[in-house]
């Protein structure tokens, strides 16, 4: 097994110490791991509770906390410009993750378990489209949908992200679909149930994980998606939030307020944050089943 | 075998409960929406770079003209040389690190599932929100990383970080380095755990250190899965853009330009679509080879 000479068993106390040497290193490294990582969020957080006039001042220490909700009070105004493209983004967050459930699982079932001409083809199609990242095709898709009418519109933005994330959810909703037994779906054939109720009833509980992480997946980088909402999006009343941010950051509403846009960010953060910690279970599940196993 | 006995002819068993006609409909909508918004782009694409194409007005056929102002194109060189200057510095990194948090989580200790929902938190974020977030703290005196190098007595804090093209680099890629660890942790951390608890047994037995261990059996038993990590951060820098557009627009001038900017520039600053297509077309080929080479790795896996 190794070339080192030594081949004496060692000592239970020295094996007995390397663990204790091993669990306090654990500890420190973990705990000074963790605080490289949470301490920026958090001041992000600290800060989005700022006014701009703290922020650029430079204040002192102690003026740092000097804390107001102004930030969040403008952001969550309905009538300005940052609220609607928080509920802009939702509508497509939302909106893409349904469908991208929808449709992958559908198709997913499809390639799984039916057998039909082009099934192959169909398969090596989604495949191919994981090979041509969205960013290499942005001016044809610009004008493509531009001609189809589909730029400055969310339902343009929510296909648009649906076929970024569909390959992944495709192959998620299959692996799903394939360990699936047999023996249940021909039960539930004997009982007379058609394609529909079985997507819907019998197969269900066993898809809810693939599906829960196809939609996940599709949330969260609709809720970030930054290139092609840049592009197809030029209507002011139709920006997403990453973009919205953008124009804040240029000073295109007026003077810049870095308390503003860093509250925008936190109020960006949050739901990715939240979804992510509530369903961590599907969201690591899914990474394993459409990252490393493909 | 079929459960309707009432139909005559019956050439392949499973096609009255499963027909085929079915297969095609559930099939249909993923292939329509990869056509319209993946593969018919791309075709176009192949269309649009052999013309000189505007974003109004007439439009002629010009050939390889476009490819050849591509390749000839100092300002596409740059962004090229910035990328992979960019790709080179941060692979690396986000490898070892990566490596390290799987390390450190692999294993169910006390606290160990907290440290990894934490280690990924900056990748679930993103990019684009974090960027956001940074553009204050690298503001000369006011900005937190000015601050504090003032405080540890590295510089007067009057570094305006993101107006100079190396120090903006050196800012983003810290950034990324900070971001992207948590993926390549998770993608590690699974493939760690399938190896049997005997083989380290024995080994152990044998007397290997823990470096010898992880050098002889770990990383021989994951290499399939670091190569897959190391793909999918390869591409992602090569298709970087988010960080860069929003702290630095590619500048001073175009100084931190990437790939993706100089097309996004050139297409829909300059307007010309033809120049950019070609050029996006030569990065559809880099990264078709990337993304395939870890198609075949995966299948040897299988």
């Amino acid at each position: 097994m190794t070339t080192t000479p030594a081949t004496s068993t060692p000592s239970t106390t020295s094996a007995r110490r390397g663990a204790g040497t091993r669990s306090a290193l654990y500890a420190v490294l973990g705990t000074a791991a963790a605080l490289v990582v949470t301490i920026p969020l958090l001041w992000a957080v600290l800060r989005a509770f700022q006014t701009n006039d703290t922020i650029v001042s430079a204040a002192t220490w102690s003026q740092m906390l000097d804390l107001s909700g102004t930030n969040f009070a403008q952001i969550l105004t309905p009538s300005g410009s940052l609220w609607r493209a928080l509920m802009n983004s939702v509508i497509v967050s939302v909106a893409t993750a349904v469908l991208t459930a929808v449709v992958s699982a559908l198709a997913g079932y499809g390639l799984s378990t039916f057998r039909f001409r082009g099934a192959g083809a169909a398969l090596s199609v989604i495949l191919l489209s994981m090979m041509v990242p969205f960013q290499a095709i942005l001016t044809p898709l610009y004008l493509e949908m531009n001609a189809m009418h589909l730029t400055d519109s969310l339902l343009g933005l929510v296909l648009f992200c649906t076929t970024v994330n569909l390959p992944f959810g495709v192959f998620v909703m299959k692996a799903a679909c394939d360990a699936v037994p047999a023996s249940i779906e021909e039960s539930a054939l004997m009982d007379g149930a058609g394609t529909v109720r079985m997507l819907t009833t019998v197969l269900r509980p066993m898809l809810l994980p693939g599906v829960a992480s196809a939609a996940l997946y599709a949330f969260l980088a609709s809720w970030t998606e930054f290139l092609g909402a840049l592009t197809f999006i030029t209507r002011e009343d139709l920006y997403t939030l990453p973009v919205a941010l953008l124009n804040l950051q240029s000073g295109t509403f007026g003077e810049l307020d870095y308390g503003l846009l860093v509250a925008g960010a936190v109020v960006a953060m949050i739901p990715c944050i939240l979804l992510y910690i509530a369903l961590q279970r599907f969201y690591v599940q899914g990474l394993a089943a459409g990252a490393v196993k493909g | 075998m079929t459960a309707h006995p009432s139909h005559s002819v019956v050439r392949r068993p499973r096609s009255l409960t499963h027909p085929p006609r079915t297969g095609l409909l559930l099939v249909a909508p993923a292939i329509l929406l990869v056509t319209v918004f993946a593969l018919a782009p791309l075709a176009f694409a192949l269309y649009i770079s052999v013309t000189n194409w505007p974003l109004v007005g007439e439009y002629r056929f010009v050939g390889p003209d476009n490819y050849r102002l591509a390749l000839t194109d100092p300002g596409m060189w740059k962004a090229i040389r910035y990328t992979l200057l960019y790709t080179a510095i941060v692979t690396g990194p986000i490898l070892v690190i990566g490596y390290g948090l799987a390390v450190l989580v692999r294993r169910r200790r006390r606290g160990s599932t907290v440290l990894r929902t934490i280690f990924f938190l900056p990748f679930v974020v993103g990019l684009t929100t974090l960027s956001y977030m940074l553009v204050l703290e690298a503001q000369p005196e006011s900005g937190a990383i000015n601050r504090i190098l003032r405080a540890l007595g590295l510089s007067d804090g009057t570094t305006a970080w993101l107006v100079d093209g190396p120090l903006a680099t050196v800012l983003i890629c810290l950034l990324v380095i900070w971001t992207v660890p948590g993926l390549t942790m998770i993608l590690l951390m699974a493939a760690m755990q399938s190896i049997p608890a005997e083989t380290y047994e024995a080994a152990q037995i044998d007397g290997a250190s823990w470096w010898q261990r992880e050098w002889r059996i770990t990383i021989p038993m994951i290499r399939q899965n670091v190569a897959i990590a190391l793909i999918i951060s390869v591409i992602g820098s090569l298709l970087a853009f988010n960080q860069f557009f929003i702290l630095t627009r590619g500048g001073p001038g175009t100084d931190t330009m990437t790939i993706v900017g100089y097309i996004y520039n050139r297409a829909f600053v300059e307007l010309q679509l033809g120049s950019a297509t070609a050029i996006s077309l030569l990065l559809v080929v880099v990264v078709a080879a990337v993304t395939g080479a870890q198609f075949l790795l995966l299948r040897e896996k299988d």
